[in-house]
């Protein structure tokens, strides 16, 4: 016999603990994986897993849960029991959300999605290959994601909460002989994944130029398209949160201050119903909310559980996570917007365009120095037009070039958006989700391979 | 657990009777606990009981997995009924010899909750009393991973092994000035591998030599920085450089692009395999069989005796890390280099403990051949190109090198270059070793797995 989460939530209740969360999560999700222009394999993932947080006199303690069988429960609980007697109360507890609490937020997802097959995303998947094929890619990888997740909440303070998600993501890299281009298309709708036009749009970036050159070390004007761009904003998010700005963060004594350029908003939106990882609760059941951190360059909000709320006397955002506060998704906003990255490019005299970045590294958070790798095709712009594709190291297929920044100067940098959100991703940042169009940032200091 | 093994028993027979090519399962238990202080507050006290079962099929080269939590015949055989033919590549697995084994490791030293977290908090507070310290945070984690592996060929491996690992951080400040610092440990070993007094030791010295750095630090001009030719780099250093640009660009799966999309791809190619990738002082190891590493294995995740590879020779590059389905693309045998961070991931090519071979020379011999130049001891920052080009290690603590002697700090030192510079360069090799433990992404999804990396002190001359 399996046990519910209620009657979990009510056995450690009843066995003296102050409070119990449960948080049950099924999922169903398959990665098909595109490698040399082939659907490559297949992973289908079918979990119901959970995690319990309790916590008595100030002590907590977390366990996860593989099996909700008697047995596996009895085992947990015990666990639990141990953990919290083994710990230490934590002094700046301050207990969970109080419900119960009233979501506006709708729980529906695409029936198209959430039924998939593997048949549908091999169709899906050789849509993309044959049309990036036809539109002259020579090598063709990438990963189609398909997900359905089912969500119940019970916690000790009167929450009881459903959600459900369903999204498809389709990440794709192209290449065009030495050069190559990476892009994401991600939506809850599957009427929204044209892979064949999201194909052929990167099939025609993959090939933007066949001319090559090197650049040398020195400043930048960049602009950032949606993806390297959005992805880097994240961490204002991440930053923002209690438990960051205590442990140390570049935001850290910065409420009420001019941070960012004055014509930028940033959000943490857990409300955006067409935003893949948004959702109706948080971690401890309080309703999500469009928190904004950043309004017109004044940063105005730090991110908050229940309990760090309360230590700071003010209220939850809607960050819970299951024990320190976590962002929901990013929202990026310029009120300086170019109709398009074309006009972006038209605007600047010397610069580049980065399409993508990884291994985005902080030497330090507090002050939030970092370095970033521009891969994929990187254009430099002299006088309003592209002039080559970077290429530092001759025949190897890669950019070589680095740009080292600060997260504070780049916002303060970020001078003008093109008029082109939408929702994506990075797989630098680890799969998160964000709304961001493509920006200008300017005076950026990138290093070149030839001259390092 | 032996009712488990029926399970996965039962899933090789299931597949091979619907007529698949090839299946495997994979079983894992994982069972422990850690815990989590943050500025002298206990943040995490955390339980883990994880098991699943992973199942791997192969039909007209197809390959297909599926993974559950959920060890019962309806799931497992659900599962396996949602393979649709997906006409993929011709995968053709390497052969390799069928079999049956069990491998163990033991703790010697069992942790109870308590005294983990009484060490902790002795290193929590030993941590708060450094000078200059503006956060810290500690975290130790205590498992045990059981895992048993059948597949349809015969093969059945059974394998246990006790897992530590804990992690600390320190942000110091200086007036305005910050750096940060981590420190991570690992084994496959019992709590006789948790060395509490050299963990303090480490964080206490390096904390201090930041502080250093801080207050008695030098910024050098670009011009000087430019003028550096001579670095003798630490064993930290060269343990993330072979890790990074010799140990990831010899993973068949990049060479071969199917890596392609996200975790990138790699310099070498079919064409160029055995190239001169550094000077002929430079001999490059991978080696699962290190008892007590944290990338120690018997055998991999598909049934493969690991053993001890050589990556690079006399600065030419040798082998590459393969799977069974690269070491069948290139007619080889596996070398057993198939790694999974859980039964819910697919196994991918990764490394296990990679080094550069240790040479003749004291410390102190390398820094006086330097004469002028910078000893870069650890790194906070690093990063590099998805084909392994180009790389970048920020020198937390670095030092300059003067008349054959180390002199003051440096603040604004980083080695960034080429792989090929950074590995022709290499001249001598000091008789100091050491491994660190880290913890390896790649993948989509992205999987962790334990490694370690690490080597001697080296010379570069990059003139």
């Amino acid at each position: 016999m399996e046990y519910s989460a209620e009657s979990i939530v009510k056995r450690l209740v009843s066995e003296g603990l102050d409070e119990a969360v449960v948080d049950v999560h099924s999922y169903r999700k398959s990665y098909l994986k595109i490698a040399n222009s082939e659907v490559d394999s297949v992973v289908t993932k079918f979990e119901k897993s959970g995690s319990i947080f309790c916590s008595s006199k100030k002590r907590i303690a977390t366990t996860n849960i593989d099996s909700f069988e008697g047995k596996a429960v009895e085992s947990a609980i015990a666990n639990l029991h141990m953990s919290i007697s083994n710990a230490i109360p934590k002094e700046d507890y301050n207990g969970i959300a109080k419900g119960p609490f009233k979501y506006d937020h709708a729980c529906g997802y695409d029936k198209r999605i959430a039924n998939f097959d593997n048949s549908l995303m091999a169709d899906m998947a050789y849509s993309a290959i044959n049309t990036a094929l036809a539109n002259k890619a020579t090598n063709v990888a990438g990963t189609l994601v398909m997900s359905k997740l089912d969500r119940h909440l019970v916690t000790s303070e009167k929450v009881d909460a459903h959600d459900s998600c369903a999204y498809s993501r389709l990440s794709l890299r192209l290449f065009n002989k030495d050069l190559s281009a990476q892009d994401i298309i991600a939506s809850k709708r599957l009427e929204n994944m044209h892979v064949e036009r999201f194909a052929e749009r990167i099939a025609n970036l993959a090939r933007y130029t066949r001319k090559k050159g090197k650049i040398s070390s020195g400043k930048y004007d960049v602009i950032y398209t949606q993806s390297p761009g959005g992805g880097l904003f994240t961490n204002v998010n991440s930053m923002a949160c209690m438990s960051s700005v205590e442990s140390g963060s570049f935001l850290s004594g910065k409420l009420g201050k001019i941070i960012a350029n004055r014509n930028i908003d940033i959000y943490d939106d857990g409300k955006e119903e067409e935003l893949i990882g948004t959702g109706r609760f948080d971690d401890e059941g309080s309703p999500t909310k469009d928190t904004q951190l950043i309004d017109k360059g004044k940063f105005v909000n730090y991110l908050h559980n229940y309990s760090t709320a309360r230590k700071y006397h003010t209220k939850s955002t809607g960050n819970a996570g299951l024990v320190d506060p976590v962002p929901q998704a990013m929202v990026f906003k310029h009120w300086k917007r170019k109709k398009d990255i074309h006009e972006l490019i038209r605007s600047i005299d010397k610069g580049i365009v980065v399409t993508n970045t990884w291994y985005t590294r902080f030497s330090n958070y507090l002050t939030g120095d970092f370095s970033t790798v521009p891969r994929d095709i990187t254009l430099f712009v002299r006088n309003g037009e592209v002039q080559f594709a970077i290429k530092q190291l001759g025949s190897i297929n890669t950019v070589g070039i680095r740009i080292s920044d600060n997260m504070l100067r780049m916002l303060d940098g970020t001078t003008y958006s093109a008029d082109d959100s939408t929702q994506t991703s990075s797989w630098d940042i680890g799969g998160d989700y964000y709304i961001a169009p493509s920006v200008l940032v300017e005076g950026v200091k990138v290093t070149a391979a030839n001259s390092a | 657990m032996e009712q488990q093994e029926e399970m996965a028993e039962y899933a090789v027979s299931f597949s091979s009777k619907l007529g698949f090519d090839y299946s495997e399962a994979f079983l894992e238990n994982t069972t422990g606990f850690s815990y989590a202080i943050e500025e002298g507050q206990l943040n995490e006290s955390a339980r883990i009981e994880k098991s699943g079962i992973r199942i791997r099929l192969l039909k007209n080269g197809d390959f297909y997995t599926f993974s559950t939590n959920r060890i019962n015949k309806d799931t497992i055989r659900r599962g396996i009924e949602s393979y649709h033919p997906f006409n993929s590549v011709s995968t053709r697995l390497s052969h390799e010899k069928v079999v049956s084994s069990s491998y163990s490791e033991k703790e010697k030293e069992k942790v109870e909750p308590e005294r983990m977290l009484e060490d902790l908090s002795s290193i929590d507070k030993e941590m708060q009393e450094l000078t200059g310290i503006k956060y810290r945070s500690s975290y130790a984690g205590s498992s045990t991973w059981d895992a048993f592996y059948v597949n349809s060929e015969g093969t059945q491996i059974h394998a246990e092994l006790p897992l530590l690992s804990s992690f600390f951080s320190v942000t110091l400040k200086n007036g305005h000035e910050s750096r940060q610092r981590v420190f991570q440990y690992g084994s496959t070993g019992g709590y006789e591998t948790f060395k509490i007094d050299t963990i303090k030791r480490q964080i206490r010295e390096d904390s201090e030599s930041l502080m250093n750095v801080m207050r008695n630090g030098v910024r050098l001009s670009k011009y000087e920085l430019a003028r550096i030719r001579k670095v003798v780099a630490s064993p930290e250093i060269v343990g993330i450089a072979v890790h990074e640009s010799v140990g990831h660009p010899c993973e068949a799966d990049r060479v071969f692009m199917r890596e392609a999309a996200q975790a990138g791809t790699s310099y070498l190619n079919k064409g160029n395999l055995g190239m001169q990738l550094g000077s002929e002082h430079v001999n490059i190891f991978d080696d699962p069989t290190i008892k007590g590493s944290e990338g120690f294995f018997v055998y991999d995740d598909e049934g493969v005796k690991a053993r001890k590879k050589q990556l690079v020779k006399n600065g030419i590059q040798k082998e590459l890390l393969t799977n069974r389905e690269f070491a069948g693309l290139l007619g080889l045998k596996s070398n057993g280099s198939a790694r999974s961070d859980s039964y819910s991931n697919e196994p991918l090519i990764r490394m296990s403990n990679t080094y550069l071979k240790k040479g003749s020379t004291n410390f102190e011999e390398l820094i006086e051949e330097a004469g002028k130049g910078v000893y870069i001891k650890s790194f906070m920052e690093w990063n590099i190109d998805d084909t392994r080009s180009f790389s970048r290690y920020q020198g937390n603590e670095a030092f300059m090198i003067k008349n054959g002697e180390i002199g003051k700090p440096i603040k604004n030192y980083v080695l960034e270059t080429s792989t090929k510079k950074f590995w022709s360069s290499v001249r001598m090799l000091g008789r100091d070793f050491k491994l660190y433990s880290g913890n390896c992404g790649k993948g989509e999804p992205m999987q962790g797995v334990p490694v370690s990396m690490g080597g001697p002190s080296v010379l570069l001359d990059m003139s």
